[in-house]
């Protein structure tokens, strides 16, 4: 049984003696900022969650000091990269000291021969390619928290990009990287060895281990990501239907053009639709037999994206799509990473304006699934609006989530409204239920209940030991190995288990 | 040093009204939870402290609503802040859907409000409480060693002329009137050159502006009062600005103390002077051999969407060669010199300026133009570092139009002490 202590301040002046006092906060302000995440957890229990101290490292080393401490001392440690996760990853379930790592973003090494830069993980895409601007390249791992996330956090949740189609996700973008082990070590992982090798057969593939690991297996201090030429061409097509099925039917046709510039297929489902048409009539302002929206990009040479672009239309037009048109095509393309959720258009039954948080809930699900999965998920939120009167459906998404082979699963998203000033003790246990029947209806149709946020907190994490089956019990090894005191994010994934405990994710 | 409970009987129950006013702004950050904010944020870019984030100064009114943080938590935070305004345009909620629902999230007006907060609460920072007594004992603010009076607030225009009172006053900023003089007698002798009627104030004080940044409210308001009072008293209708913040005072700051009765016309000179050259008024004829880029400053650009007149006026420059880039790239640049950050945090002002250079330099420029007084000390201390040359564009409007301003382009140098 692994109990943790409350941080004596003899551990504080030893996190000074490492890391110099301007880089250990303990007011309460730094540490309620380091609790949130911008999915809803209980913010009525929002005291609950605080660390009890934030460190802000700039070297690899003193990552190594600090986690060699907590396990010394037996202290929770939870990284924190952008916060701006869509599960739980950066929350401190158990108090502890909170690795904020957002002074670790310099730029070590730009290597156009080779094609590799090497980043500290504190450092924002959007910030990085404006200065791989000037060589003509670019990291194209392009979420849309684009213009926040960081590098640290795109590794900690295996992160999925708008253009992975053409130009793959977070893991096939990160070629390498550092990590400061539980206990201290700090190692370089990748496929085998090699700092800037893509491919090797050499041992186990490590990389692939640590990426998703959520902050249970260590923190990540340094990597060595992928450049590719920046696109000569962007071709962004919309395509509007008079119903989902037709949308539906449309987007495989589009998913499986072969097209290698194709940089994702996009569906937005008839709620979406809906949703984004409340009040504002900017949004798509079309007829009511526009009921469902399907989104494409062509990324590349210009002797690619031409006749590509040639192709995608015939397809999208044989397909049942009528074309948008280049304004909303080209416009609504490049404000992918905002514009899909505002708490604005929040609304209760009764049609009262609320200032709403925006929860995203994904699953990775097979294309022939996604009619039925879309429907019964509606139909659960639907039942939990109902019952508590805090929640409101903003639609649903469904984009190509195979890197370069983008046709056979899709990251799909039910988008909630949640009323996060009403949030109590009564609602929040009908919150997690309804996360859990979305996750189960994932898993019910041979899916997986997260594509790219993670499956942390409460109403998934209890399922991932169902979808996982026996490899559930390998991560217990590996986490028991590798977290012999379980003080890397504790709490997080079941994980607790590995060491006999068997608390409840949330107290 | 963790502050005691909230008590709201102990300040009035300021904290608790204060709450109140801006619980469901502050939700609207805190609900959308997307961040774009913070990586154009000039403060955040230098201290990568999430505390400092636009995202912070929100969430702590929910953190305080719920009984978790009290202003003392919180206070020194809200000092990071540069009032820039990047922060608000970057919000998806004011890009996408802002302007169906009349919505605008206000970051600026929280930071002031914050402040105000603290003063009314006790809780001073050092400097700024010394830099406001010290403007209202001398009327202006405490810019250089040089005797800052009101005998001396119009020594810049010794020798010009110029009338006191009329339809049109040139308002001329603090530190335009006793540091870098060289930006008023520009203005005011290109203002003669067009023909352009115009006077000084019987008593210029400082507009105000930079104590209702720190949360000075009651002595921001003395010297609004006393500014509109004189410009009644001979019955002006103009108000001309050579500083980008004087521009936010008379027509933010102002319009709320004064309103329904408030009947001044506020031009910026940047719109001006850009109409005088259009209109043939003001020639441009001396080439002048230099290679430049323009630096946005923050309340023209961010806070007033005036970026396009500047840059006519630079186009109009012969022998210029204008090294530009969009208006919106900027958005993440500062000089760091706004919102009171200079005093209290001169090391930050120094670094945000340090890196706007860095960014100038790249372009292969010899000059970088602002058009904001309060900008060009910090910048010119980070132009020295560079080798850059930091001019102001009325200063370079002047040249080009054959004047010979004279007065001082304050030498670039550490930011002044405030006397104690």
């Amino acid at each position: 049984m692994t109990t943790f202590v409350a941080i004596r301040d003899t551990v504080v002046d030893k996190l000074r003696a490492i890391l110099g006092d301007e880089s250990v906060l303990t007011g309460k302000a730094a540490r309620y900022n380091r609790t949130r995440v911008p999915a809803p957890f209980p913010v009525h229990r929002w005291a609950e969650y605080v660390p009890d101290l934030v460190v802000l490292p700039r070297t690899a080393e003193q990552v190594s000091e600090v986690v060699k401490l907590a396990n010394r001392e037996r202290i929770p440690v939870v990284p924190r990269a952008g916060g701006t996760g869509l599960n739980d990853g950066a929350l401190p379930l158990k108090r502890g000291i909170v690795v904020d790592i957002k002074r670790m973003n310099q730029i070590k090494e730009v290597d156009l021969v080779d094609r590799t830069v090497t980043v500290g993980p504190g450092i924002n895409m959007l910030k990085l390619n404006e200065e791989l601007r000037k060589h003509n390249v670019m990291f194209p791992d392009d979420p849309a928290s684009y213009p926040c996330s960081l590098v640290g956090g795109r590794i900690g949740t295996s992160g999925w990009s708008l253009i992975g189609g053409r130009y793959g996700h977070t893991r096939d973008l990160v070629i390498s990287f550092q990590i400061v082990l539980p206990t201290g070590e700090i190692i370089e992982v990748g496929d085998g060895g090699g700092r800037k090798i893509r491919k090797s057969s050499s041992g186990f593939q490590l990389k692939h281990l640590f990426m998703g690991h959520q902050g249970t297996l260590g923190i990540v201090t340094e990597a060595t990501l992928e450049l590719v030429p920046r696109p000569e061409m962007e071709f962004a097509a919309f395509f509007h239907y008079p119903s989902y099925t037709a949308a539906w039917e449309s987007t495989g046709a589009l998913a499986k053009s072969g097209l290698a510039s194709l940089g994702g297929v996009v569906l937005f489902d008839e709620y979406k639709l809906r949703y984004l048409r409340r009040d504002d009539e900017a949004y798509i302002p079309r007829p009511d037999h526009v009921r469902a929206v399907v989104a494409t990009a062509l990324y590349g040479t210009r002797d690619e994206v031409e006749p590509a672009a040639r192709r995608i239309m015939r397809i999208g037009r044989e397909s049942g799509g009528t074309y948008l048109g280049d304004e909303i095509s080209s416009g609504d393309w490049a404000s992918r990473h905002d514009r899909y959720a505002t708490p604005l258009h929040g609304r209760l039954d009764t049609g009262e304006v609320v200032p709403m948080s925006w929860h995203c809930e994904d699953a990775s699900i097979n294309y022939s699934q996604l009619p039925a999965v879309m429907e019964k998920w509606h139909a659960i939120t639907a039942r939990y609006a109902e019952k508590t009167g805090i929640l409101d459906d903003w639609g649903m998404f469904a984009y190509t989530n195979g890197a370069y082979k983008p046709w056979g699963d899709y990251l799909t998203e039910i988008d909630i409204g949640i009323w996060e000033q009403q949030l109590s003790d009564d609602n929040w246990p009908d919150w997690v239920a309804c996360k859990r029947e979305i996750a189960q209806v994932a898993l019910d149709h041979g899916g997986s209940i997260t594509a790219c946020h993670g499956a942390t907190r409460e109403g998934d994490a209890e399922l991932i030991p169902v979808e996982m089956g026996g490899g559930f019990d390998v991560m217990m090894k590996i986490k028991a190995a590798l977290d012999p005191n379980n003080i890397m994010n504790p709490g997080k994934y079941e994980l607790d288990r590995a060491y006999g405990l068997d608390e409840k994710v949330f107290r | 040093m963790t502050a005691p409970p909230y008590d709201p009987t102990a300040d009035g129950g300021l904290q608790e009204q204060f709450v109140e006013q801006w619980r469901d702004a502050a939700y609207g950050c805190f609900s959308s939870g997307h961040k774009f904010c913070r990586e154009v944020c000039p403060v955040m870019q230098v201290t990568r402290n999430e505390n400092h984030t636009p995202t912070a100064f929100h969430a702590n009114i929910v953190a305080m609503e719920q009984g978790n943080l009290t202003v003392a938590d919180v206070a020194d935070d809200y000092v990071h802040c540069t009032q820039c305004g990047a922060c608000e345009l970057r919000c998806p909620n004011t890009l996408f859907t802002g302007d169906f629902y009349r919505n605008r999230t206000q970051t600026v007006k929280v930071v002031k409000a914050m402040r105000a907060l603290a003063v009314q609460s006790g809780i001073e920072q050092p400097n700024w409480k010394r830099w406001v007594e010290a403007t209202i004992d001398a009327k202006s603010e405490p810019v250089l060693d040089v005797p800052v009076s009101q005998e001396n607030v119009a020594r810049w225009s010794e020798g010009l002329g110029l009338p006191i009172g009329g339809e049109t006053i040139l308002f001329v900023d603090c530190e335009a009137a006793f540091y870098r003089t060289s930006v008023s007698r520009s203005t005011a002798q290109l203002l003669q050159l067009a023909g352009v009627d115009f006077g000084l104030m019987r008593e210029q004080w400082c507009c105000g502006g930079p104590a209702a940044e720190m949360g000075y409210t009651d002595a921001a308001r003395q010297l609004a009062d006393h500014n509109v009072a004189d410009w009644r008293s001979y019955g002006a209708k103009r108000i001309i600005t050579l500083d980008p913040h004087d521009y936010i005072s008379f027509t933010e700051d102002y319009v709320e103390y004064f309103r329904p009765d408030y009947e001044f016309e506020i031009v910026h000179i940047t719109e001006l002077v850009a109409e005088l050259i259009r209109d043939g008024a003001l020639t441009l004829t001396q080439p002048i051999e230099r290679v430049v880029t323009y630096h946005d400053p923050c309340r023209l650009n961010k806070r007033k969407g005036i970026h396009a007149s500047p840059r006519e006026i630079l186009r109009a420059i012969p022998g210029l060669e204008f090294r530009d880039v969009d208006h919106v790239t900027p958005w993440s640049y500062c000089s760091g010199g706004g919102g009171g950050l200079p005093i209290e945090k001169p090391e930050i002002t120094a670094e945000i300026s340090r890196r706007r250079l860095a960014r100038a330099k790249e372009l292969e420029v010899d000059t970088l133009v602002s058009a904001c007084v309060w900008s060009e000390r910090p910048l010119a201390a980070a132009g020295d570092e560079q080798g850059i040359d930091v001019r102001d564009l009325m200063e370079l409007v002047a040249e080009s139009a054959g004047l010979d301003p004279r007065g001082v382009h304050g030498a670039a140098g550490p930011q002044q002490e405030v006397p104690a």
